[in-house]
């Protein structure tokens, strides 16, 4: 199924040759001295455009460590990363944010969405703050097949926790970024809360053209990737084109997990 | 128990000291008013201590017989001296002289003579020695640092006669007393028998003894009334002086103290916000933590404990610091007072054993008792939610609210009625009353706060979001979320800035009518007058004024108190019979003043109240000989007397007194401020205590003299107005700890970390000027209430509200709470992102 799906996500303008995201060498040492611990010990990986890959690993392999520096959240010690053409290692914190703002998305594991502000405020968090107006028929179309129409008005405190990552993951994808990362996003989710946010994860990638990089633990949700890319140690372990819930989870018992 | 309180707190320590530093202000602001207090009593302790130490007998006139009017004389004295028992024996008189100062123009001064026996003595010498000779003085060290004189010149003392008297200086002298305790003219001491050359009737009023070895001071006084007689003296032993002297004192330092305590209850009190508010965030913040306690077996009990045992450990800590700090503010303000009435001073820090109780009653028991409802608080967290994600108060606020809008109506009906009660109640009362109600209807407003924080919020959030964008959005969200918070940490700064406000209104409003009464009071242009109070300006110099080509007329007054045939007597005011209803107007309720003849009297409204007079009646004044009936003719306002009349009149009253106390001057048309200034000093130069007013200087004067008192109030109601910005610094502080996943998630979003920072600058911003501006509201409001209750038909006060000032303290405001952004802005900046989102 994975081959006739991505033959439609290669018709949208997005696909090219070129990554939408792409590390090269890329090294993280947390501490300094004795206690140092090389988390990411050169890592070269890259994410095709218009494709939805999942990043899976034992715990402590360094997964959500290559998402933050991916993403420009974190800082690397060594390597290179580039988003869109852009090498971001030498950005300083300014343009970082302004990168993270424009071309950018998240969807977090948990605190995604500031209680002050509705589910529709939050949505539109990341346009007010680039000063960008909302395309109102995209718009229209996320909320709509997040099925949170009636629920736009309310306070995260008063959405349900699918309900809450979803208003995340159209938050995320309302200002068309070149990458969404998503950190477990299904983690504190039932089965069925967390299958709907992947289809729609899946569905923006095959139908909308987005990119999608999301770290898991869960074979299911990797399975819903066009690839998965293995992470042991700090180090690239391999990696899997169009998985399967078996597929993955045999890999991942090959790494000990 | 005990161990996880010590890891707790250990773990918190910088958000316990910040918090602490609440308690510290309020303990130093108690500590530091009763230490004041205090340091002024015994200022004026020592002072009159001095006046009876030494002192076995002391001898004053009754104010009957011969003695009442020309005091001890030197006859008696002679007579107590040759008394045996008697060790040494002197006379205390005073003698008000004018002292030439280098620019030669006069200072008022007072004169004592030197006591022969040394225990009698009301002063110590400091350096050099005290006169031996005629020629010299010694002088009091303050004056010697106020005149610009040194040991071995000369000074000139000028008596009744403008005569000269040349003294050396030789030594000065200390009085024990400081600036507080003694208003200020400038003081020697000279030899006894020099007293009589500066003043021809040189009144003793009283006369103190010391007894010989072995004389008790009941067998001395006993021996002295044998000697001198009885009748037109009062006798007493050291020991009645003593007491009756520092009963006198304690009266008059307790009003001091009473007025000072005002002011550290309305410090106490907002400081005993800041810390529930401080204890109930750090509860708040805490109840994942008490949860996971319970779930692993703590008892209610134990959770309350550990919070209440925490909160005693915190004010026991702030008040031993708080305490040292109040030593420093009483100090500093003592220096203050020195500095401003420019004096040096002798700097007070009596510490009384009822002052460290204070200290300590109000920072551990203020501390425990705000920290009891946080506290109770916690044994309420159940322990599920150790394991619920976010926590929000809205639902609590809703609650509570119908119990709140209950009381708070209650409040205020009860502050209605009680001002309502004060407006119908003369000045004082109308003050107390009124300032009652008025302080009910804050205490409304305070409760009313969670519920006015929303629509306020909304209101004052428009201009920063228009500004600012979305930051200010997230800001303005930010001040609104925790309504219960906000509302805790702005009512502190509101309290401070009504009492502030309210203050400032009231005495502007004072200050205006003043000046307006001066305006409407004094038509003239210059009043030449005394600047030594007992000496009058010389007869000629009406005369030489009315000489003067740019005059257009001169108008003398004259004025002192003349008894009256059985009780009373009356202050008459007197002038020329032109003048009176030309520069000398005060307004007729009833009758007129122009042709207001020789035995006639206007009488100042009051007055008339008083001793039952109107037009037409007869008021009697004088004394034997110069008994004389007065007739009524009109009932004025405005008159600084008890009376007006006719400069012969007043003459008639006391022949010797021949001099004017104020020569009001009015210039021709077309004559130059400026050039009638000098034609007005070419007479009055030769004279060295003929000073010049103009209705403008002494509207200046008078407003130096309210700005001061308002000063003084401003730097007491400050120091509250700190601990609430502190309150605010610690909130915010509190709340970007709280929020630090929120703040990651943002940055991580997008928002620069200038944006970051500007959203909990304008999140200062908003909670200061949402308690600025209800408090200005509040204040203005309230001294408007004030105002009017005090005011009254035969005394308006004009109500007046000081914009300037207000705006001042409103950007003052604003600027504040942008410092108290500073820091945790500075740490929210700081946080990585990912560090940031980590935190639980
Ligand atoms: N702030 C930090 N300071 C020190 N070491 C860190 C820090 N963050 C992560 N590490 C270490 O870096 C390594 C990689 O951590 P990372 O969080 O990337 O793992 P992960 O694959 O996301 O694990 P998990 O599946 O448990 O989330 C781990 O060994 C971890 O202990
Ligand atoms: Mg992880």
């Amino acid at each position: 199924m994975g081959q006739s799906m991505s033959a439609v996500a290669s018709e949208t303008s997005r696909v090219g040759t070129q990554a939408a995201v792409a590390a090269n060498g890329l090294v993280k040492v947390y501490g300094k001295g004795d206690t140092a611990v090389r988390a990411l010990g050169g890592v070269s990986v890259e994410f095709q455009a218009g494709r939805f890959t999942a990043i899976m690993g034992p715990s402590g392999s360094g997964k959500s460590t290559l998402m933050h520096c991916l993403a420009g959240l974190d800082s690397s010690d060594g390597g290179s990363v580039h988003i869109g053409g852009t090498e971001i290692t030498g950005l300083n914190d300014k343009d970082l944010t302004k990168l993270r703002r424009d071309r950018v998305g998240f969807v977090f594991q948990a605190f995604n969405l500031l209680p002050t502000l509705s589910a529709e405020q939050n949505i539109l968090l990341g346009l007010e703050l680039a000063g960008r107006k909302a395309d109102k028929q995209w718009f229209d179309t996320i909320v709509d097949v997040l099925g949170l129409r009636d629920r736009l008005k309310h306070k995260p405190s008063e959405l349900s926790g699918g309900q809450q990552q979803r208003v995340a993951c159209a938050r995320a994808l309302v200002a068309r970024p070149d990458v969404v990362f998503a950190d477990e996003p299904t983690g504190n989710l039932d089965s069925r809360s967390g299958a709907e946010v992947l289809d729609f994860l899946r569905m923006s990638v095959r139908k909308l053209g987005q990119t999608v990089i999301m770290v898991t633990h869960d074979p299911v949700a990797a399975s819903y990737a066009d690839r998965v890319v293995l992470l042991a140690d700090g180090h690239l372990a391999g990696e899997i084109q169009n998985p399967t819930a078996d597929s993955v989870l045999s890999a991942l018992k090959h790494l000990g997990a | 128990m005990l161990r996880t309180i010590i890891a707790g707190v250990r773990a918190r320590t910088a958000r316990l000291l910040l918090s602490s530093v609440a308690i510290m202000l309020g303990v130093a602001f108690v500590t530091g008013t009763l230490v004041l207090g205090d340091g002024i009593t015994e200022g004026m302790r020592d002072e009159f201590a001095k006046s009876a130490r030494g002192v076995d007998l002391s001898m004053s006139t009754t104010g009957e017989g011969p003695q009442a009017e020309t005091g001890i004389s030197q006859a008696t004295l002679d007579k107590v001296r040759s008394t045996p028992g008697v060790q040494g024996a002197d006379l205390r008189t005073v003698v008000g002289a004018a002292m030439l100062t280098q620019s030669g123009k006069a200072k008022p001064a007072t004169v004592g003579p030197l006591a022969s026996t040394p225990e009698l003595r009301e002063y110590d010498l400091k350096e050099g020695r005290y006169p031996t000779s005629p020629t010299e003085a010694a002088v009091d060290v303050r004056t010697l640092a106020t005149a610009k004189v040194s040991i071995g010149q000369q000074i000139t003392l000028l008596d009744k006669q403008d005569g000269k008297h040349p003294f050396t200086i030789v030594g000065t002298f200390a009085q024990g007393a400081n600036s507080m305790s003694l208003a200020g003219s400038e003081h020697f001491v000279v030899l006894p028998e020099v007293m009589s050359g500066l003043t021809d009737e040189l009144h003793a009023y009283g006369l103190v003894a010391k007894a010989a070895p072995g004389v008790t001071q009941e067998q001395l006084v006993a021996d002295v009334k044998k000697a001198v007689g009885e009748q037109g003296y009062t006798f007493r032993t050291g020991e009645q002086l003593t007491t009756e002297t520092l009963a006198q004192i304690s009266s008059r330092s307790s009003e001091m103290t009473q007025v000072l305590l005002v002011f550290a209850l309305i410090a106490l009190v907002v400081a005993a916000m800041v810390i529930y508010n401080t204890f109930t965030i750090l509860v708040a913040q805490r109840t994942r933590e008490l949860a996971l306690m319970r779930c692993v077996g703590a008892s209610r009990g134990q959770v309350f404990g550990s919070v209440m045992a925490e909160a005693f450990v915190m004010g026991l800590f702030a008040s031993v610091i708080g305490l040292l700090g109040g030593l420093g503010v009483s100090a500093l303000m003592q220096v203050v007072i020195g500095a401003v009435s420019d004096d040096n001073i002798v700097v007070r820090l009596p510490l009384a054993p009822t002052t460290v109780l204070a200290a300590f009653a109000v920072g551990v028991l203020i501390t425990v008792v705000a920290a009891f409802l946080p506290a109770h608080k916690a044994t309420k967290v159940a322990p599920i939610a150790a394991l619920r994600a976010q926590l929000d108060s809205h639902e609590e606020v809703a609650r509570t609210s119908k119990v709140r809008i209950a009381f708070a109506l209650l409040l205020g009906l009860a502050g209605v009625g009680v001002v309502a009660f004060g407006m119908n109640l003369d000045e004082e009362q109308a003050l107390l009353v009124t300032g009652t109600g008025t302080m009910l209807l804050l205490a409304m407003v305070v409760t009313l706060g969670p519920v006015l924080v929303g629509p306020v919020n909304r209101v004052l959030g428009v201009l920063p979001r228009a500004l600012f964008g979305v930051p200010a959005k997230l800001a303005s969200g930010n001040a609104g979320r925790n309504p219960k918070r906000t509302a805790a940490t702005t009512a502190a700064l509101m309290i401070g800035v009504t009492i502030v406000s309210l203050v400032t209104v009231v005495a502007t409003s004072a200050k205006e009518t003043a000046n307006a009464e001066v305006d409407s009071r004094f038509p003239a242009d210059y009043t030449v007058t005394s600047s030594v109070g007992s000496r009058t300006l010389p007869q000629g110099m009406a005369a030489q004024l009315a000489a003067v080509p740019e005059v257009a007329k001169v108008a003398p007054v004259a004025a002192f108190g003349v008894p009256g045939p059985a009780d009373g007597g009356a202050y008459l005011m007197a002038t020329t019979p032109e003048m009176i209803g030309d520069l000398v107007k005060p307004k007729a309720t009833s009758g007129a003043i122009t042709g207001l003849k020789s035995g006639d009297v206007a009488v100042n409204s009051r007055f008339a109240e008083r001793s039952g007079l109107a037009v037409g009646s007869t008021l009697t004044l004088g004394a034997d000989a110069t008994k004389r009936d007065l007739k009524v003719v009109a009932v004025v306002e405005g008159l600084d007397a008890s009376g007006l009349v006719t400069l012969d009149t007043l003459r008639a009253f006391k022949p010797a007194d021949d001099g004017f106390d104020s020569i009001m001057v009015k210039l021709r048309d077309g004559v130059t401020a400026e050039a009638g200034r000098t034609a007005v000093e070419k007479v009055t130069d030769p004279s060295p205590i003929a000073v010049i007013d103009s209705a403008a200087e002494t509207k200046a004067q008078l407003n130096t003299q309210v700005d001061q008192v308002l000063a003084f109030i401003w730097a007491l109601i400050g120091l509250a107005v700190v601990i609430a910005l502190f309150g605010i610094a610690n909130t915010l502080t509190l709340s970007v700890l709280e929020r630090t996943r929120e703040s990651a998630l943002l940055r991580a979003l997008g928002l620069t970390k200038g944006q970051l920072r500007l959203m909990l600058v304008v999140e200062s911003v908003l909670m200061a000027v949402m308690g600025a501006a209800i408090g200005l509201v509040l204040g203005i409001g309230f001294g408007g209430l004030l105002v009017k209750g005090m005011s009254s038909d035969s005394f308006p006060i004009a109500f007046a509200v000081p914009y300037g000032q207000i705006a001042v303290m409103l950007l003052a405001a604003v600027v504040a709470a942008m410092v108290a952004a500073a820091m945790p802005a500075r740490r929210a900046g700081r946080t990585s992102v990912v560090a940031g989102m980590a935190e639980a």
